[in-house]
């Protein structure tokens, strides 16, 4: 019962990693149509970020963590203005496209950083584990949880309360006629997609300290993350969170039962299963074609 | 206030020309209707002052401003409120988020809905809290005045506002139209199919066929002769 709990917990911040990558991949194809190939390797290069910030100017990980965002969300930035925005009318040369920049990302950061494995050091002052009975919980998991929780929240207050979010809600739906309400859809997409990347950043900063970091670590996740965005459906942020939950625990418990190769082909079937009956995800929006 | 003139228009879908050469012009405070049969250009028209159409050449002006130059987020800042064929509300925003979204083109930047819309159509404050897409569509149509009325424009433009509605309301819509013209002094460019309507309501009258004027001049010059002519199919 224990080990089974003990995986409910490392699924439980597995799933809050995946939460915040696949709300980055949901908002900017849920605004834009783009499918964003180059998630992963913004990702990795949080991850870098966070490792360069430390090793150049001894931050911590979690104070690295807004300088983390907003270099990562400005990367974002310049790759939506230079090639992402002059795509928009052509939604599948999109996919070539950040498939493209992905590569050209991951091999400048093994070209100038090197293709071995850099290490980043956890913040002290969350070294150690809760202990409730049997399960223990390692301090900084639980951080990772609440921080999860806190970009859940914050994303949803940006879009639903204020009104860069109303302006994003109204382009999703009607670009035209929100250009002609004065609201200028091209800026609204390059600060979706920036924010996107930001949080693939965040994500990848706060998974340092338990992955090793490497050119190619986004890819793997990624994955995950694009899985998240399927079972979730698109346009509710709740849905995504609950897919995140779902995909992460299912795969931590997988993981007791059979080998992690298993476990994966499992939950692979386990999603076909499900978009062959559910083919807009569980928590399709109602309105968005 | 601006006049809001157009040269020797042309406007394009890809490389077809819709618009061939259109000249126009509104005073401040005049109200223009267009008229046509079916798929000369009337909504081209009112989408190329707009900015939505794929490519302009020719001459278009807002006061002094070169329109063809502006980007449609910047034509709306000018004043210019578009209430489009099928009136587009945003279906999953509430009316008072639709009623919102107009005063973004405000150019004062100021984010207040102006009282007298809510005198104007009472049912919208009934329903402030509905949401956009669960109205019916004369109720979407008021919501869509509404709206567009919330950005404080110079001159609104109308795309056959009373079509498919039903008859309580078309009135209403129709005396809001005129009592906007009249007494708050709006520029108005009407796309109507609605002849007798036209004829009450504006200064002057502009008929395309194929993309062309082929007729304008003072409502009272739109006779029954002019309808058989240009109008009936």
């Amino acid at each position: 019962m224990d080990v089974v709990f003990n995986q409910v917990f490392a699924g439980l911040s597995f799933a809050s990693i995946l939460l915040i990558i696949a709300l980055g991949l949901a908002i900017i194809y849920g605004t834009m149509g783009v499918i964003n190939l180059a998630h992963g390797e913004f990702v990795m290069l949080g991850a870098y970020a966070t490792w360069a910030l430390q090793t150049y100017a001894g931050l911590g990980v979690v104070t690295a963590l807004p300088l983390v965002f907003l270099a990562v969300a400005a990367a974002g930035w310049i790759i939506e203005k230079v090639i992402v925005q002059r795509l928009y009318a052509r939604p599948l040369d999109t996919i070539l496209a950040t498939w493209g920049i992905g590569i050209i990302i991951q091999q400048a950061v093994r070209l100038g950083i090197g293709p071995d494995s850099r290490f980043v050091q956890g913040p002290q002052w969350l070294t150690g584990n809760l202990q409730i009975g049997n399960l223990v919980m390692s301090n900084y998991r639980l951080f990772v949880i609440a921080f999860a929780i806190f970009i859940l929240g914050a994303t949803w207050l940006l879009m639903t309360r204020t009104e860069f979010g109303m302006k994003l809600r109204a382009v999703i739906q009607n670009r035209n006629i929100s250009e002609c309400y004065g609201i200028k859809a091209e800026k609204v997409y390059s600060v979706t997609f920036a924010y996107g990347a930001g949080l693939a950043g965040i994500a990848g900063a706060l998974i340092t300290p338990l992955f090793s970091t490497i050119p190619t670590m986004g890819t793997g996740l990624v994955v995950d993350a694009f899985l998240v965005v399927i079972v979730g459906g698109l346009g509710s942020l709740m849905g995504t969170a609950a897919a995140a939950m779902l995909i992460g625990e299912v795969t931590a418990l997988f993981s007791i039962v059979m080998n992690d190769t298993l476990g994966r082909i499992a939950v692979l079937a386990g999603i076909i299963l499900l978009i062959r009956f559910r083919p807009r995800g569980l928590f399709p929006s109602d309105t968005r074609r | 206030m601006e006049k809001l003139t157009a040269n020797n228009l042309y406007s394009f879908y890809g490389k077809s020309p819709v618009l061939q050469g259109v000249s126009l012009e509104l005073k401040p405070g005049e109200f223009l209707s267009v008229l046509g049969r079916n798929g000369v250009g009337k909504t081209t028209l009112l989408k190329s002052i707009m900015g939505l159409t794929d490519s302009c050449r020719g001459e278009l002006k807002f006061g002094n401003s070169d329109l063809l130059k502006c980007s449609t987020p910047q034509r709306a800042l000018h004043g210019i409120g578009y209430i489009p064929q099928g009136r587009e509300i945003i279906p999953r925003f509430t009316v008072r988020e639709n009623i919102l979204m107009g005063t973004f083109a405000r150019a004062d930047g100021k984010r207040e809905i102006p009282k007298y819309l809510f005198d104007m159509f009472p049912i919208l404050s009934d329903f402030i809290s509905r949401r956009g897409g669960d109205l019916s569509g004369g109720q979407q149509q008021q919501l869509a005045i509404a709206r567009a009325l919330a950005m404080d424009p110079k001159i609104l433009m109308l795309d056959e506002p009373t079509e498919g509605i039903q008859p309580n309301i078309v009135k209403q819509i129709e005396d809001a139209i005129i009592q906007l013209n009249r007494e708050r002094g709006l520029g108005i460019i009407l796309v109507e199919q609605n002849v007798p309507f036209a004829r009450a309501a504006s200064d002057r009258f502009l008929v395309l066929d194929k993309g062309r004027v082929v007729l304008s001049g003072a409502s009272s010059e739109l006779t029954d002769t002019v309808v058989e002519q240009h109008l009936t199919f």
